[in-house]
């Protein structure tokens, strides 16, 4: 038995009996089992003790295996927090939050299995309005790879972090410090599982001011990492990067509206296409910081959620939200971009260019994103009837694939040598060789333009609408639906296809004409036999429910195409037949293994919930659930399909 | 295993102790920031009658919609000391446009911010919307987890009964 887990366990039994002890805790259980042997069981136990100036907190689980991780039967997280006059003292599982994250954001998000917590200690001291804090432990924060429910690279992090703060209600001024020693697992050019060294070292800063009508908020971080290469064993080949972080929200308020405006400017390090744990760049998982997108709550608009990358990336939020005639409106825009424009010199070769000024850029290059989110909802009949209506849309450059623009002039390579004819080598069959040189001729054409590019890019708009009307004998009944077109695409254009290598020239498509272009669009969704322009989406869900007591929704989520590999419904199961009325599945005139094609590309699910009592619910899901990006906390993960199976969770809170 | 014959009899002096799952144990001192700035704690905020604590985000549908409801308790039931403290767990994504919500809203609760969740994991307010009702010496009267159309009934009767205007305890 551990040592921590002694102590707790001691103080746990000295405490129990005591007068002034007062505790709470809650238990979550989640069961799962497809037709795909997806089947998970989840367990946890979370117990809060209090006790004088003592906090303790200790979170056991069962899962075996767990949706997603690890599976686990132990004392996951713990901590013991001591508090006396101007002292804080805490052991175990630290998660701490400075600023708005830029240096210290602490998150154990088990929907996409982020954990950044640090097992140490934490140290507080507060004199008035100065208090200073001091971390100190270690982390595992665990990276997934290609399989969707089980992490693959550890990255292991020895950490000292220290914060200096100023308080004074509506102004506060933070010093922050972190360096941590990381070991960085990924796997090398040999698919093998490799790692290194890298020592981070981070200072921000960060104040805030808040008035009635006006409040403000500035955030600076500088970083440093330092990374130990030791190839071919001939002493350390350290390589550096450094960078910062800039985040700035100012909000007005005036009336029943308010205004608020965020910029954010990450440059922890720079590169045209995602980073990966292979490619891992400079910035840390404890830098959990803002991403400048809304917030969606509607299922079709998480799925098209920007991904978004901390190292580089800048944007300016804009949100409206208030309300007129009884109305409440929220209206949202969001830019943002890389911080350089990137051009590809060859195949492999791309120079980068800095985006002139603070905002974000507009070129394919600077790989944009845009969205924009209105949103009207309002309550009448005497409040007995809530609507909401939605609207949606972004545009989002996901990779650049090439991207040149600019002048080439064709050449051939002309050599000249000289001999020496007064010695003749080998017999007199040679002269030797005395001097030689060669250059590239370009005099037999002009500069010519080329121009060759290809990108990916998605498009969509969604239209989410909410209706729930209340009786007055308790009951309500709730329609959701959500209707989007999305559209996926690789976009070539320009005069060149191809490059040589050898000439080191991109080939025009028609050397007589270098000025015949083209633009190509490819459609990245399909069916399986044929690729379509738009995806369409609808997800419906009905739900009827008596306050206090139960609930039952039936959701409805139909596509028409896929970006990846088309997902096939592998059984067909009696709820799709029941939604589809279809009479055939219940005489047996179905193989339900080989389901018809009307019950593909559909997902079909019922879900009742039932309050035990008012701090105790079960709920038990049966059908279909469509797989796809979540994301939370500016973590995203790619759930995996859910088909054909059932779905028991149980809460309580005491 | 030895660590889960540690859990057991935990789960169960917890499960036995307690009056029932809802009510019962008193309710720690933490500290909090308003939206305001101002910094405050929960025992401060009992001193002139119970206090409903309800844990939100800004993306939280049913935290929204049961949030009217509040507000309309707090001032209603305000002179009986009765008070509402919304704790918000809206992260770093987010927490920029709590304010321009609640004043959109023209709110008069408490709105603490907790945005790494520090408070909901102590209170277990991770479900959101969870309501705790708290009497005015710290006891806890009530816990609820969730929000449905139609219990804010319930949610009134609850505080009704906590100020000592109805009998219903």
């Amino acid at each position: 038995m551990s040592k921590p887990l002694l102590l707790f366990i001691s103080f746990f039994i000295t405490c129990l009996f005591a007068e002034d002890l007062s505790y709470n805790a809650a238990i979550t259980s989640k069961f799962g089992d497809n037709y795909n042997f997806y089947t998970y069981t989840e367990n946890r136990f979370d117990l809060n003790i209090f006790y004088k100036d003592f906090q303790s907190w200790i979170q056991y689980e069962y899962s075996n295996p767990p949706d997603i991780g690890f599976p686990i039967n132990d004392i996951r997280k713990f901590r013991i927090e001591y508090g006396h006059d101007n002292y804080t003292v805490k052991l175990g599982d630290i998660y701490e939050f400075w600023g708005r994250g830029l240096v210290l954001n602490q998150i154990d998000d088990q929907t996409t299995n982020f954990d950044n917590g640090i097992r140490g200690m934490f140290l507080g001291y507060q004199n008035g309005l100065f208090s200073f804090n001091h971390i100190n432990g270690n982390s595992n924060i665990w990276n997934f790879g290609n399989d969707l429910r089980i992490p693959e690279y550890k990255n292991s992090h020895n950490v000292s972090a220290n914060q200096i703060l100023f308080d004074l209600n509506s102004v506060s001024l933070g010093l922050s410090h972190l360096s941590s020693k990381e070991n960085h697992e990924f796997s090398n050019l040999n698919y093998l599982r490799d790692s290194t060294f890298v020592f981070h070292n981070m200072k921000g800063i960060y104040g805030s001011l808040i008035l009635d009508n006006v409040d403000l908020f500035v955030e600076y971080v500088d970083k440093v990492s330092t990374e130990k290469n030791n190839l071919y064993s001939d002493g350390p080949l350290d390589s550096l990067k450094s960078g910062h972080g800039v985040y700035l929200n100012f909000n007005m308020y005036g009336g029943n509206w308010g205004l608020s405006t965020e910029y954010k400017r990450y440059a922890f390090d720079k590169g045209h296409s995602s980073f990966t744990p292979d490619d891992y760049g400079n910035r840390i998982a404890f830098q959990a910081m803002p991403t400048l997108v809304r917030e969606q709550n509607a299922t079709l608009l998480g799925r098209v959620a920007h991904q978004f990358n901390f190292n580089d990336e800048r944007g300016v939020q804009v949100s409206l939200t208030g309300s007129i005639l009884n109305l409440d409106v929220i209206s949202q825009y969001a830019h943002l971009s890389r911080n350089e424009e990137w051009q590809s010199l060859t195949l492999m070769d791309w120079v980068d260019t800095a985006i002139d000024g603070y905002l974000p850029g507009s070129s394919t290059s600077a790989l944009p994103y845009w969205e924009n989110y209105f949103e009207i909802s309002g309550s009448q009949l005497n409040d007995n009837l809530y609507f909401k209506l939605g609207r949606g849309q972004n545009r989002d450059i996901l990779e650049i694939i090439r991207y040149f623009k600019g002048e080439q002039q064709d050449r051939i390579i002309n050599s000249f040598w000289e001999y020496d004819t007064t010695i003749v080598d080998f017999y007199g069959e040679m002269y030797t060789i005395i001097d030689s040189a060669e250059y590239l001729d370009t005099s037999f054409t002009d500069l010519y333009s080329v121009e060759t590019k290809i990108w990916q890019e998605s498009k969509s708009i969604t239209y989410p609408l909410e209706l729930s009307y209340l009786f007055n004998n308790g009951y309500s009944v709730s329609i959701n639906f959500e209707y989007q077109e999305k559209q996926l695409k690789n976009v070539s254009k320009g005069n060149s296809r191809s490059y040589n290598e050898l000439d080191s020239l991109w080939v025009l498509i028609d050397p007589e004409n270098p000025d015949s272009n083209f633009n190509q669009y490819d459609n990245l969704f399909s069916d399986g036999s044929k690729n379509y322009d738009i995806q369409f989406n609808r997800m419906f869900s009905l739900t009827i429910g008596k306050a206090s007591k139960w609930s039952a929704t039936l959701t409805h989520d139909q596509t028409n195409a896929f970006s990846g590999p088309t997902t096939v419904d592998p059984y067909y199961n009696p709820l799709e037949a029941l939604i589809f009325g279809d009479l055939k599945y219940f005489t047996g005139k179905r193989n339900k293994v080989d389901p018809p094609d009307f019950i593909q590309k559909r997902w079909v699910s019922l879900e009742l919930a039932y309050n035990l009592t008012s701090s105790q619910r079960i709920s038990i899901l049966y059908g279909s659930l469509q797989g796809g990006l979540f994301c939370s906390n500016g973590v995203c993960r790619t759930i995996a399909p859910f088909n054909d199976g059932i779905k028991l969770s149980y809460s309580a809170i005491f | 295993m030895k660590k889960l014959l540690i859990i057991i009899p935990i789960m169960m002096f917890v499960l036995i102790s307690g009056e029932s799952l809802e009510t019962g144990g008193k309710i720690p001192d933490l500290k909090l920031k308003l939206l305001d700035g101002k910094k405050t704690s929960i025992h401060a905020l009992l001193e002139d009658g119970p206090l409903l604590i309800d844990f939100w985000a800004t993306w939280c549908k049913p935290c929204k919609k049961v949030m009217k409801h509040l507000d309309k308790y707090h001032n209603k039931y305000e002179e009986n000391g009765f008070k509402v403290l919304m704790v918000n767990q809206d992260t770093p994504r987010s927490v920029g446009k709590v304010k321009s919500y609640i004043r959109s809203q023209k709110y008069s609760f408490y709105v603490g911010l907790d945005p790494n969740q520090k408070i909901a994991k102590k209170l277990n307010g991770l479900i959101m919307p969870t309501l705790i009702l708290i009497d005015t010496d710290g006891t806890i009267l009530w816990r609820h987890q969730g929000y449905m159309p139609g219990e804010e009934a319930e949610i009134e009767s609850k505080i009704q009964s906590a100020i000592g205007l109805s009998t219903d305890k």
